[in-house]
């Protein structure tokens, strides 16, 4: 009972720290630089947070510092799916999955209802990670201990059973396809003897591909030529007019159990070290399609596409602090430099953040809150605004475009070759496009085919065959098994309901 | 008649005011051929690593500073030019940069090993570059968990199953330390390697999947978890490889005290020497393009030196937790022909026991 009340305590102290000024007037810069940073593709939230940090420096207090640097992170979330569904460009690599269905929506002319739902599902999405990361304070560290290698590597294999989902209308160059990102994971230097593996003499491919330029590659390339040929604006000759954002944010409340559903994906793989919103968004997209009636709307334009990523790679955020928080161990890259830049502010996070700093971290919780809902009101400021962009010529939009992407692929490795890479998966992106192939597959097995491998290995190394034998292993095969025979068992058990009248008459 | 006169002699004035000009700027500009080197450039500080590794923080801390110890404060700007464990940033410090002094390099101390076992895409020589200095030199050390059934180094010798150490991969000192341990003093440990980064292995550390692991001293009392790790008790620090104890802890046997209780064989000593020669280098040292002038090596090396000094960057450095305790450039310099010049049989033992 104590121990609620000084949790209790805690939670208000952080509320109004945050609501401080001038805490609040450092989220608000932060918002403002995350908005832009989103919205620009491929120039990303982790290279903005490392040139801001050293501005970091100058803040006195730990909670003003990371008002500004987290402020900055939550929202480059909403704002990347933004630029994704406006012009078919990943604005975050973790907004790529909102490209598939809501860049057609653009297409059609309901940009209006696709960014509502994107606002609306993102803010749900947060606030669920939010949430999540205040509740699970006092569970955090067993929670993050339950996962080890043996449980990563399935978690991993579970993630690539979902390109037999994102497959679409042809399960045959959909396997095929992941097989290909599968195979391209495996280039650059293998960690474990430290093998050359198809680098071909360069040292640009000894890192291994980096999932920017490939992802700016295969989406952005194919529709600015698939825009330049067809020689009008994105949306083609509509008129123009912007209506239906308020359908979208209705279309979130109508699936509000998806958008919860992909939130809590988000928040999971957010937790896990390594996954992250890059990950997350494509399952939660492959959950949101696998739920259609109509499988043939997936692609074409199916607000669900929409909401569920858009939720998923928010409420990642809230996932990511849980073991940065608890361990002082950074989920993700961009946690790393947010990490730094509290030892430098003089807060020590790990078990510390859980006892005598905890109104810290619930000022977290609730910069993690204020951003996203200042930033969602500001989106549907300038709804208007961003979305009569596609309705601009194709001609007039297209050098701009081409210069934000070279740009944020360069941005990668700061390395000519990050265009060279670009280049030709944006060839090969087109030519998927032309013959049906299915793209995402392609992504979700090159990220997914360094984790598995890695975690393979380091689970045989670490325990030789035991681990199989894990209970939490056997847990998670038959959660994957049962992933991937649900949608046969619903059909089947659909189609007998659905016979036996017939068998009746 | 006055009013021609006195057109002529504003002409006149005007010339020689022009004059004037022509003349002081000239002179300026002799001026400015006199000036140091520096003045009016900028040095590029090539890291080679991506924004926000300890290199590149280091690096900017340094760019803050660096400027204002070379004669003519020439502009300091860092550019991340990360890959393949910095082989890119020494290949473009080494041969593209112009031999002018105005390209620094941030890259791995390991990188040399990557010379002598003959990787085909090193286009350096190790020996040749323009050595500037490293912030610091505390060699690495060993630790264990605490409730693990190894106490000393003893008890992993005559252990039936080895301890687990955890490593990101091949080539890194997770790595090296552990098989140059097996080798010089007869310990096994089982490495188990393909961690993604530091966090990942600390989880593995918590959750018993691996026991042991060898970083860096500067690292081990630079960071969380370690120092609440090393406070508790929850890990033992079993050995440190630098020559003399480090006065943190300064109850634990360094590898060459071990070496001289075993007795171990004079090519094996060798072997340490090379491989933990790494540790000489600090853990970031600071290069230059080779074949430069004297003077400007000098120059350099006085004012990084002095930087490392400087009561801003020091200031930053305590807050960071990085330990400062300068290696000159003049003894890495040494170090680098030292450790290159090898007889063959060494190197061939050095690629078996990096690869294994």
């Amino acid at each position: 009972m104590a121990e609620l009340l000084v949790m209790g305590d805690a939670f208000a102290k952080g509320f109004w720290q945050v609501l401080a000024w001038p805490a609040f007037g450092y989220m608000l810069l932060g918002i403002a630089i995350g908005f832009w940073v989103g919205l620009l593709p491929g120039i990303g939230g982790l290279a903005t947070l490392a040139l801001m940090l050293p501005f970091s420096y100058t803040i006195k207090t730990p909670i003003e510092a990371f008002c500004f640097l987290l402020g900055m992170l939550a929202v480059t979330g909403t704002t990347g799916d933004l630029t994704s569904i406006l012009f078919g460009i990943p604005g975050e690599g973790s907004s790529a999955a909102l490209v598939l269905d809501g860049y057609p929506m653009s297409k059609k002319g309901e940009a209006g209802r696709a960014l509502g739902a994107a606002i609306t599902s993102s803010l749900v999405g947060a606030l669920i990670g939010a949430f999540s990361l205040a509740l699970s304070i006092p569970i955090m560290r067993p929670l993050v201990l339950l996962f080890g290698s043996p449980e990563m590597f399935i978690i991993a294999i579970m993630g690539v059973t979902f390109i037999g989902t994102l497959a679409g209308a042809s399960l045959l160059k959909g396997l095929l396809a992941g097989g290909i990102g599968l195979m391209l994971a495996a280039i650059g230097v293998d960690p474990q003897t430290g093998s050359l593996r198809y680098t071909f003499g360069q040292l640009y491919l000894w890192d291994r591909l980096d999932i920017i330029p490939v992802v700016v590659g295969l989406f952005a390339i194919p529709e600015i030529v698939d825009l330049a040929v067809r020689g009008t604006s994105i949306a083609g000759s509509r008129p123009e007019k912007l209506s239906g954002v308020m359908e979208g944010v209705k279309d979130t409340f109508r699936h509000f159990w998806l958008v919860m559903r992909c939130s809590l994906i988000g928040v999971y793989f957010g937790v896990l070290p390594v996954l992250g919103a890059n990950v997350a968004q494509w399952i939660s997209y492959a959950h949101a399609v696998q739920g259609l009636k109509d499988k043939s709307r997936a692609g074409q334009g199916a607000v669900e596409g929409v909401l569920g990523p858009g939720a998923a790679n928010n409420s990642t955020r809230g996932g990511d602090l849980i073991p940065t928080v608890a361990f002082g161990i950074p989920g993700s890259g961009s946690m790393a430099l947010l990490l730094g830049a509290l030892l430098i502010v003089g807060l020590n996070p790990g078990p510390e953040m859980l006892k005598t700093h905890l109104n810290v971290t619930f000022a977290m919780v609730w910069v993690l809150i204020f951003a996203n809902i200042i930033v969602a009101g500001l989106c549907f400021l300038v709804l208007n605004h961003l979305a009569a962009l596609t309705f601009i010529r194709g001609s007039l939009l297209i050098p701009f475009l081409v210069l934000l992407i070279s740009v944020g692929s360069f941005t990668a490795n700061n390395s000519f070759n990050d265009l060279v890479a670009t280049l030709i998966f944006g060839v090969l992106g087109y030519f998927m496009v032309l013959y049906g192939w299915p793209r995402p597959p392609l992504i979700l097995g090159l990220i997914l085919g360094k984790i598995a491998e890695n975690y393979l290995w380091i689970s045989t190394a670490a325990y030789g065959a035991k681990w199989l034998l894990f209970p939490t292993v056997l847990i998670l095969i038959a959660l994957t098994v049962f992933t991937v025979a649900y949608p046969t068992i619903k059909e089947r058990m659909g189609k007998a309901k659905y016979e036996r009248p017939e068998d009746a008459i | 008649m006055k009013s021609e006169k006195c057109k002529t002699a504003r002409v006149n004035s005007l010339i020689l005011t022009f004059a004037i000009c022509i003349l002081h700027f000239s002179f300026v500009r002799d001026l400015y051929a006199q000036g140091p080197f520096y003045q009016g450039k900028t040095v590029k500080f090539a890291v080679g690593y991506l924004a926000g590794d300890t290199h590149d923080q280091l690096a900017r801390a340094y760019s803050r500073t660096l400027g204002k110890h070379i004669p003519g404060n020439p502009e300091i700007i860092v550019q991340n030019m990360p890959g393949a464990g910095s082989i890119i940033a020494a290949n473009y410090v080494y041969g593209v940069a112009k031999p002018d002094g105005l390209t620094l390099g941030s890259i791995s101390p390991a990188l040399y090993l990557e010379q002598l076992t003959g990787r085909k895409e090193v286009q350096f020589d190790w020996a040749k570059f323009s050595w500037i200095g490293s912030p610091e030199y505390n060699g690495h050390l060993l630790f264990m968990r605490g409730d693990a059934p190894y106490k000393t180094l003893d008890d992993i010798r005559n252990a039936t199953e080895p301890p687990k150490c955890s490593a990101t991969g091949a080539g890194t000192s997770g790595h090296f330390v552990p098989r140059l341990l097996e080798e010089t003093l007869g310990l096994k440990f089982k490495l188990v390697t393909g961690y993604a980064g530091g966090g990942e292995q600390d989880l593995a550390m918590e959750r018993g999947e691996v026991q042991c692991r060898a970083i860096t001293i500067a690292a081990f009392f630079g960071r969380e978890p370690f120092l609440s790790w090393h406070k508790s008790g929850f890990v033992r620090i079993l050995i440190q490889t630098s020559r003399r104890r480090n006065p943190k802890i300064p109850d634990v046997p360094t590898l060459f005290e071990f070496m001289d209780r075993e007795k171990t064989a004079e090519a094996k000593r060798r072997l340490a020497l090379v491989i933990l020669g790494a540790g000489g280098f600090g853990s970031w040292p600071i290069v230059s393009t080779p074949g430069l002038p004297q003077d400007r090596v000098k120059t350099l090396r006085e004012a990084y030196a002095r930087t490392l000094k400087d009561p801003a960057f020091l200031d930053e450095a305590k807050k960071k937790g990085w330990e400062i305790k300068p290696i000159s450039g003049e003894d890495m310099d040494g170090l680098a022909r030292e450790v290159m010049a090898q007889p063959p049989d060494v190197i061939e033992r050095m690629k078996q026991i990096l690869a294994q």
